[in-house]
């Protein structure tokens, strides 16, 4: 039996299907196909699919060491994935809060392989078994909570109708467990409530202030106002409470009260009587006057008793002179004001202000597409102007597109990003595991720091304890460093080269960067020489790429910026790069690429050139060796190194006490650019805004803070 | 006999489009594979999340299916071995087509997730780019034909077949269906690596498999709807006219398939921007052209 | 005749449910699909009545119509979804006053009207198209057109200098 079998009984007809399910094993990979990529692992071959939704996983693939963070995303994807499911983790056995692996093996490819196998015969057999047991974790566990479809402010912790607009509250399943933002939001949409969905995740509604002078009104009518709770007499809602607008609201109430109340027509505001009923008009019923005083109170005063003019097709549009409608150019009519004027001589106002072809022969008969408009006006507009439903959603930290371990939470407007918050929900992790490190194994322990770049926050390390010892290595030795160097910028672009195919669909790219990388991780001088005509075609072939162009210039335009690092920098025309800086580099001809646009597209190009020259470095330097670590005795010091990785400069500051790292600082590349995202994205439509995104290359195992 | 026969030839279709999709994705040509991966759909829990509207979340799948074989309905394989060979059958397949629009809208609205949903509704804002282009080239064939008659509109390629008469049509109704069938490079309401799956993210199990199979008829008709249109249907020398019509709507599947392994995916405003601005304006001089050609060389 | 008749009667009756159920859900979108799917059993009606043309043109055109409305809805309203279960409909009593009797009137028309004799058999659809564009638009079919690309190329230009020359963010 599975962890994750199915109920039901062993039949013949479960036994069938269950093989099937073994031999068609969709799997999502924690943290990501990036990282498995990193281990050298290769999924499809091991006979696995991958797929970019829980639920039409089967397997849940965990890779190495997964951040406690990150594992507590992994327990709400397993718990999204239908059953029969199992987990089949490479390399670890902490899989906490998700149940114990199915299959427990090494963290290479013979492994993978002969894991599969196992799994696909604990599939067949127990896919299907009569007694399963539900799978709960602590971040599973939800509230349920009541809130108002209209007023996201309002959460309740009992069904009941909201105090500013009386609509029902509606049910919503909220995290129990306090301090766990990114797991509020469940990674996939299907825990996205429709709350979410159908509320303005903005806090534009003013909250209710107790001292204040309140008045009710209806939410879909705001002309009807008045001082006593009740239902709407238009719609029957249950009327609101707000504030009144403090400086106006003491006039206006005293003027509802010294004054009778008039009742005009919302689309023909000439129509002034002092008795509820019809307009003559549209028919449609009339509202009280107070309203639309209060709504256009200012500019009541302002044109008390004079003409204006106004525009026929805007009648917002009101100015003392003629001239002509700033909105469509029109020229502008005189027409009298209205306010409490025109009452007087209302008997001629019905051929008044509009001229009868606007209104009467447009079927405006239905109020609420008027109310509409003023219960939107006040909505923050997105960037065409519509107020628009806000959804929140979250993007990540395992999301196909993006590199995994990161978290973006997306505020859409329809699609198109009205704001956004990037985290890693990985970032921070302590550089030291005690307060005083031998140097080995703090070597041992930056290698590990970002499986995206192993080799070089390695070297980083290496340089830094060489720099405080004031030692030299060989020449022949600081050349083969840069080879492997190279070798890693070369694997890393070609992943990222991935991870962009992934996102944009680009299949074919997708599959051959990523076996591209593969090889080149841990290949030797003579096979890197015999990928390069690969490499050549490949750079060829995407110059000519269909769509390429047009679906990446433009997207994540950076100006040039102090805080650009590495690829994205030198896509703005920075030649900014550490290498050039280095005596090793520049003697095996290590020259700057740049490009000027500062597009994703230029991003693009600068990664291509630089895998090109990266290629020539490493022929230069004629071999590749990893950095290992000087033994450099027991010597206390302070002293800092840079390393050009391939996500750009970075920067590590050590002091040793005896030979013991006792404290250790490091700035890299993807902190700075994870500031970057907000502004990048802000107003740009979805998949422009992921691209951006990816096309920054970052590595939330990286980010400090 | 012939409708049960058609439906059993469009499940074969389906089944075939599946192996070939799974070629292009994978590179290997598996033909057990699609047959497993339904099977097993079917073993899987079909769950419904936790807030849907249900009924459009379960009359979504079915709606895109049924669509689909509506307007297969109208596709003819032979000169007689077509469902109903309605009067108004070029203008039928599109009715039966939009549906498809609506499907997705109710599929990307029922489960309640955002992904879904935004998925359903770039469907629609496709939709409003490549609509013109599925009717209006449409226009132009049945211009030649001088009947809506989808068996007349093939006899009336016997001299000379479309994509040749009208190739601009054919381009257009061409890029226009793969948008129609969301295949990529046109993938903007699916799209794994923007919404990680879209409309069906939240599908599993059995409801799945409707929806997948749904999509599989969809490009299968739509294949055969291009090769009824421009590529002479059953025409073609030496082989029976079943010969001709298999071996032409699985290399127009093909193609379709293949085209966008090779591209990113179009921007959902670039599809747009080009479609008005640059489609609409040549498919009404493609009608043009063909008027004139109907005239000169009737 | 009988299995017309039913047909007939059944997307009729499904119609006006649909359209029923227009008024009874609180979801937006439900609100618009029920309308199309009233209109679509309106385009049955049609076909079911052997004016084939006329059957397919509606279930055509509504389709995309009302999933266009669907969206302006969902864009609009403050709670497409309908979860506040908020009443949106307004003058009940007028409206039901207005429905009924536009029903009664065109019952009314549909019984008093003398239709002439009845067709014994429909002219085919190819010959139903002409004669209903002959009768809708009769000698002046060719204006007709003409004035209909007119008014089409008239929007787009109407358009075309209604938009703001927008500054083009993207390099292109």
């Amino acid at each position: 039996m599975i962890t994750g079998a199915r109920q039901g009984k062993p039949f013949a007809l479960h036994r069938l299907l269950a093989a099937a399910m073994a031999r068609d094993l969709g799997t999502f990979v924690i943290p990501g196909p990036d990282i498995a990529r990193a281990h050298g692992l290769d999924i499809e071959a091991a006979g696995l699919h991958r797929v970019t939704s829980p639920r039409h996983a089967s397997v849940l693939l965990v890779i190495g060491t997964v951040p406690p963070a990150l594992c507590e995303a992994a327990a709400v994807i397993y718990a999204q994935m239908v059953r029969p499911r199992a987990i089949i983790a490479l390399g670890t056995d902490e899989l906490s809060p998700l149940p114990a692996a199915d299959v427990m093996a090494n963290l290479s490819q013979q492994a993978l392989i002969k894991g599969v196998r196992e799994l696909r015969s604990a599939f067949a057999e127990g896919a299907f078994y009569p007694e399963v047991s539900d799978f709960d974790a602590p971040v599973l566990q939800v509230r349920i909570e009541y809130t108002c479809p209209m007023h996201p402010e309002i959460v309740r912790d009992e069904p009941g109708s909201c105090p500013k607009c009386g609509m029902n509250l509606v049910l919503r399943e909220a995290q129990a467990k306090a301090g766990h933002l990114h797991t509020d939001h469940q990674e996939m949409g299907a825990n996205m409530d429709m709350e979410t969905a159908s509320t303005h995740a903005h806090g534009s509604h003013h909250s209710i202030d107790h001292g204040a002078l309140v008045e009710y009104t209806c939410p879909m009518h705001p002309e009807v106002v008045q001082d006593e709770p009740g239902s709407c007499p238009k719609c029957g809602m249950d009327l609101v409470p707000r504030d009144a607008p403090p400086e106006s609201s003491h006039e206006h109430h005293q003027m509802t009260h010294d004054e009778p109340v008039e009742y005009t027509c919302p689309m023909h505001p000439e129509v002034v009587q002092d008795e509820p009923g019809s307009c003559p008009k549209c028919g449609m019923d009339l509202v009280p006057r107070d309203a639309l005083a209060e709504s256009s109170h200012e500019h009541h005063h302002m044109t008390h008793d004079e003409p204006v003019e106004s525009c026929p097709m805007h009648p917002e549009v009101v100015q003392d002179e003629p001239g002509s409608c700033p909105k469509c150019g029109m020229n502008l009519e005189p027409r009298e004001t209205q306010n409490k004027q025109s009452h007087k001589h209302s008997g001629m106002d019905h051929n008044g202000m509009d001229s009868d072809m606007d209104h009467s022969s447009m079927d405006h008969g239905d109020m609420a597409f008027m109310s509409m408009i003023d219960v939107t006006k006040d909505l923050p507009r997105s960037g065409d102007g519509l107020p628009m439903e806000w959804i929140e959603a979250p993007f990540g930290p395992f999301f196909p597109g993006l590199p995994s371990g990161l978290l973006l939470t997306l505020t859409l407007d329809g699609d198109t990003v009205a704001g956004s918050n990037a985290r890693s929900l990985i970032e921070n992790r302590e550089l030291l595991q005690s307060s005083s490190m031998d140097t080995g194994s703090f070597v041992e322990q930056l290698t590990s720091f970002d499986p995206l770049a192993p080799v070089t926050y390695r070297y980083l390390a290496c340089r830094v304890l060489e720099n405080i010892a004031g030692m030299d290595v060989s020449a022949n030795t600081a050349y083969a460093r840069i080879g492997a160097l190279e070798r890693e910028r070369i694997a890393s672009h070609l992943g990222w080269l991935a991870l962009f195919a992934q996102q944009t669909g680009f299949d074919w790219l997708m599959r051959r960067t990523a076996s591209l990388q593969l090889k080149f991780q841990h290949a030797d001088l003579e096979q890197i020489v015999a990928l390069k005509p690969a490499i050549l075609t490949l750079t060829k072939r995407l110059q000519r790429t269909p769509l390429l162009k047009s679906r990446m210039a433009g997207v994540g335009l950076l100006a040039t910026d102090a805080t650009l690092r590495g690829p994205v920098a030198r896509a703005t025309g920075i030649g900014d790069d550490a290498r050039s800086a280095d005596k090793v580099c520049t003697t095996l001809g290590f020259k700057t690429v740049s490009r000027k646009t500062g597009d994703a597209l230029a991003r693009l190009h600068v990664r291509l050139d630089e895998i090109i020259h990266s290629l020539a470095l490493i022929e230069a330097a004629g071999a590749i060796e990893l950095p290992v670590p000087a033994i450099i005795g027991e010597i206390s010091g302070t002293g800092e190194a840079v390393v050009e990785t391939p996500r750009g400069v970075a920067r590590l500051r050590l002091t040793l006490e005896m030979g013991k790292v006792t404290t250790a600082q490091l700035d890299t590349p993807s902190t700075h650019h994870l500031a970057l995202i907000n502004p990048l994205i802000e107003q740009q439509e979805l998949g422009d805004a992921l691209l951006a995104v990816s096309s920054l290359d970052l590595s939330p195992w990286e980010v400090r803070q | 006999m012939t409708t049960v026969l058609l439906l059993l030839l469009l499940a074969v279709g389906a089944y075939l489009v599946a192996v070939l999709e799974d070629w292009t994705v994978s590179g290997r040509f598996r033909l057990t594979a699609p047959v497993l991966a339904g099977i097993a759909l079917l073993g899987r829990e079909s769950i419904v999340p936790r807030k849907p509207d249900r009924i459009f979340f379960e009359v979504a799948p079915f709606l895109l299916l049924i669509s689909a074989i509506l307007a297969a309905a109208v596709v003819p394989l032979t000169p007689d071995l077509i469902i109903t060979d309605m009067a108004t059958g070029a203008l039928f397949i599109n009715a039966a087509l939009v549906y498809v629009l609506v499907a997705l809208l109710m599929a990307g609205w029922g489960p309640d997730g955002a992904y879904a949903m935004i998925g359903g509704w770039r469907f629609l804002g496709q939709l409003i780019a490549y609509a013109m282009l599925i009717v209006m080239p449409i226009t132009a064939v049945v211009m030649r034909a001088e009947s809506l008659l989808t068996t007349q509109v093939v006899v009336s390629q016997a001299g000379v077949w479309n994509i040749i008469y009208q190739p601009l049509g054919f381009i257009l109704f061409f890029i226009a269906a793969m948008a129609l069938a969301f295949l990529p490079p046109f993938d903007l309401t699916t799209s794994k690596g923007e919404l990680a799956g879209g409309v069906e993210a939240e599908y599993a199990g059995v409801r799945l498999a409707v929806f997948r199979l749904g999509r599989l008829a969809l490009i299968i008709t739509l294949a055969a709807a291009t090769v009824i249109f421009y590529l002479g249907g059953w025409q073609g020398p030496l082989l029976p006219p079943w010969a001709w019509s298999t071996i032409k709507i699985l290399a127009v599947t093909t193609i379709m398939l293949l085209a966008g392994r090779y591209m990113p995916r179009i921007r959902e405003a670039d599809l747009l921007a080009w479609c008005w601005m640059l489609g609409i304006p040549l498919a009404l001089l493609n009608i043009l052209l063909v008027g004139v050609l109907v005239l000169v060389f009737p | 005749m009988t299995a017309q008749m039913f047909f007939i009667g059944f997307f009729g009756l499904a119609g006006v449910w649909f359209g029923i159920v227009v008024f009874r859900t609180f979801s937006m979108v439900r609100s618009a699909l029920a309308l199309l799917f009233s209109q679509t059993a309106l385009g049955a009606m049609f076909l079911s009545m052997q004016a084939e043309f006329l059957g397919v043109l509606q279930i055509m055109m509504m389709a995309t119509e009302m999933s266009i409305m669907a969206i302006f809805m969902v864009m609009f309203m403050m709670d497409p979804g309908g979860l506040g279960e908020m009443d949106m409909t307004h003058q009940k009593r007028l409206s039901l006053g207005a429905g009924i009797v536009s029903f009664v009137a065109a019952v009314a028309v549909a019984v008093f009207v003398d239709w002439g004799p009845v067709a014994s058999v429909s002219p085919d659809a190819a010959q139903q198209t002409i004669d209903l564009g002959l009768e809708l638009l009769g000698r002046s079919m060719l204006i007709f057109e003409t004035a209909g690309i007119t008014i089409l190329t008239a929007m787009i230009a109407a358009t075309a200098v209604a938009i703001q020359p927008v500054k083009r963010t993207r390099e292109q």
